[in-house]
């Protein structure tokens, strides 16, 4: 008898773990909220994935295709965990979708119910839905994705950008005091990939600290040194509109111009990681512990990452915390890994 | 007063470490200078930084130095300059308070009657009068075009006649010139005690003793009536 498992969530991380069970012969229950798999690259279409600039579709929708192909997962659409129960070592959980409720007893689970963009209307300095021209970073992507990169409020190619970094971060008043990790990374991506695609629109990044950490420091580089993207130190304390239909943005060069109100076209909000009303949601139905964050928490933040404070129940990818794609995915493979241990253990 | 080639007062370095201590110990220090990473989001959103050389992130930069030789460069007049809007306080992602800090410096320099406080609080000496006398701000017969040409030209007519268009005014403590409203001795004793508890009349001593004269025999007076 082969064991069963339950994966909480289609994104890379539970993608990779479902499939990575199924191909050890373990019977794996797939659940997701929405009515396709792919997690938030799927929903926003995210088109290029840094480093390499390699198409999203490479990643994610081969992970897709493998998970869809059978095998031995067995995929829940549109559903979710109504009712969770240990029962000895092992789980009774109820997944409710569109054609009723089913009971099921598994030998492990993995939590990878990943992570929300940051709203940046929360945030009502940076005029976010106030001013078309104002959008966020999930938004440009699905532009690019779409083909689509125009201004929103009259249709035409902008000549003149500002991304702004550390929107929904690093800042107390809207409750996150954590740095999201990629956004910095994604952010220069985007003014290469604009820079690149649309080379008569200037590109300029507004920054606290740029954190391209490892080897993203090179697209950091490669920026400045081949896209002639201006980088400017200051965070932006304000944006208003403009004469002809600009967007003017507010602050500090703190290490050139001082003040500053430059007029742009079009304004990206690089938007952090959070995580999400899922968080809370999955903590207290399966009685896993949700950190000062509001991520899951880890049982030992280096030591086992990928471990819940619950024995069987394991974490992977962005419910943990901001990460990168390449990161879930690794995630994914180790609370694989871990679930079916303890799933063989417990036989 | 002599002041060096940057145009800062001399005064003795233990002076120096006293103000930084006292501001240090005050009770409000700890909730107003937190981390800060130089994002700049104060001074960009900082309305006199618009017209003065002043930045909000410069006064926390100079405060989290623990220099007391930083600090002293913004007594005599830096710390004059801001508007106390505490846009700043509003925006900081760390939650600081440069301008909490300002209030801080501005209270040891009125205090210690500091030269600047003195000069910074001449102009208010009616105002301080009024307010300290009688708990009143501004009153009908401070309206004068000479003191408010930034009025519009209805200022010579709003200063005129100012006891008949009091009595318009259906409120029996409002139909007084020379305060925005009748005062009970009740209440101004109270004041009094009040500002004296509180050391605002030591305070004004030491900043303008000639204005502290004049209040006084108001004070007496409404205390011996």
């Amino acid at each position: 008898m082969s064991e069963n498992i339950l994966v909480i969530g289609g994104g890379p991380a539970g993608l990779n773990a479902a499939i990575m069970l199924s191909e050890l012969g373990v019977n794996v229950a797939l659940v997701e909220r929405d009515s396709f798999l792919g997690g938030n690259p799927k929903k926003f279409k995210y088109k290029f994935l840094f480093p390499d600039m390699q198409p999203a579709d490479n990643v994610i929708g081969e992970l897709i295709k493998k998970a869809e192909s059978g095998g031995n997962i067995k995929v829940y659409y549109s559903s979710e965990v109504s009712d969770f129960k240990e029962n000895g070592k092992k789980f009774d959980a109820v997944i409710k979708s569109a054609s009723g409720s089913e009971t099921k007893t598994f030998d492990s689970v993995i939590v990878a119910t990943g992570f929300e963009h940051f709203d940046p209307a929360r945030d009502a300095k940076y005029s976010y839905q106030l001013f078309d021209d104002v959008i966020d970073i999930k938004d440009l992507e699905r532009m690019m994705g779409e083909n689509n990169f125009v201004r929103p409020s009259n249709g035409k190619p902008p000549k003149k950008v500002a991304f702004i970094l550390c929107v929904g971060s690093r800042d107390r008043h809207v409750g996150n005091q954590y740095c999201s990790r990629v956004c910095c990374t994604v952010s220069v991506k985007q003014a290469i990939e604009m820079r690149e695609h649309f080379p008569d629109c200037e590109a300029y990044i507004f920054y606290m600290d740029i954190r391209t950490y490892g080897f993203f420091e090179d697209l950091y580089w490669k920026a400045m040194e081949e896209h002639d993207v201006q980088i400017v130190k200051g965070r932006i304390a304000e944006i208003t509109s403009g004469p002809d239909n600009t967007v003017v943005c507010k602050g500090e060069d703190t290490l050139l111009r001082g003040p500053f109100e430059i007029p742009f076209d079009m304004v990206v909000l690089a938007s952090g990681m959070e995580g999400g009303p899922q968080s809370p949601e999955i903590s207290s139905k399966l009685g896993i512990e949700l950190d000062e964050h509001g991520f899951l928490k880890p049982e030992n933040v280096t030591l086992s990452p990928f471990k819940s404070n619950k024995p069987g129940v394991f974490l992977a990818g962005a419910c943990t915390g901001p990460k990168a794609i390449s990161d879930s995915i690794t995630e994914g493979a180790a609370a694989a890994m871990n679930a079916y241990t303890y799933a063989v253990k417990n036989r | 007063m002599e002041y060096d080639e940057n145009g800062v007062s001399i005064v003795p370095a233990d002076l120096k470490k006293e103000i930084f201590e006292e501001a240090r110990k005050d009770f409000r220090y700890e909730e107003y200078v937190r981390g800060c990473l130089n994002c700049g989001v104060c001074t960009g959103g900082c309305p006199p930084h618009r017209f003065f050389d002043f930045s909000p992130r410069i006064v926390l930069q100079k405060m989290k130095s623990k220099d007391p030789e930083l600090i002293w460069t913004m007594m005599d007049e830096y710390v004059w300059a801001c508007f106390q809007c505490f846009t700043c306080a509003m925006i900081c992602p760390f939650l600081n308070s440069p301008g909490g800090v300002i209030a801080i410096l501005r209270e040891i320099a009125v205090r210690r009657g500091f030269e600047s406080a003195k000069k910074v609080l001449k102009p208010y000496s009616r105002v301080l009068l009024k307010l300290t006398a009688y708990g009143n701000q501004l009153s009908p017969d401070m309206i004068q075009p000479d003191f408010f040409p930034d009025w519009g030209p209805h200022i010579g007519y709003a200063s005129t006649d100012l006891s008949v268009k009091r009595k318009a005014i259906p409120m029996p403590t409002l139909q007084v010139t020379n305060l925005a409203w009748d005062v009970a001795p009740e209440t101004m004793k109270e004041l009094y005690d009040i500002f004296d508890e509180a050391g605002v009349f030591k305070i004004i001593e030491s900043v303008d003793p000639s204005l502290y004269e004049i209040i006084q025999d108001i004070v007496d007076d409404v205390r011996s009536s």
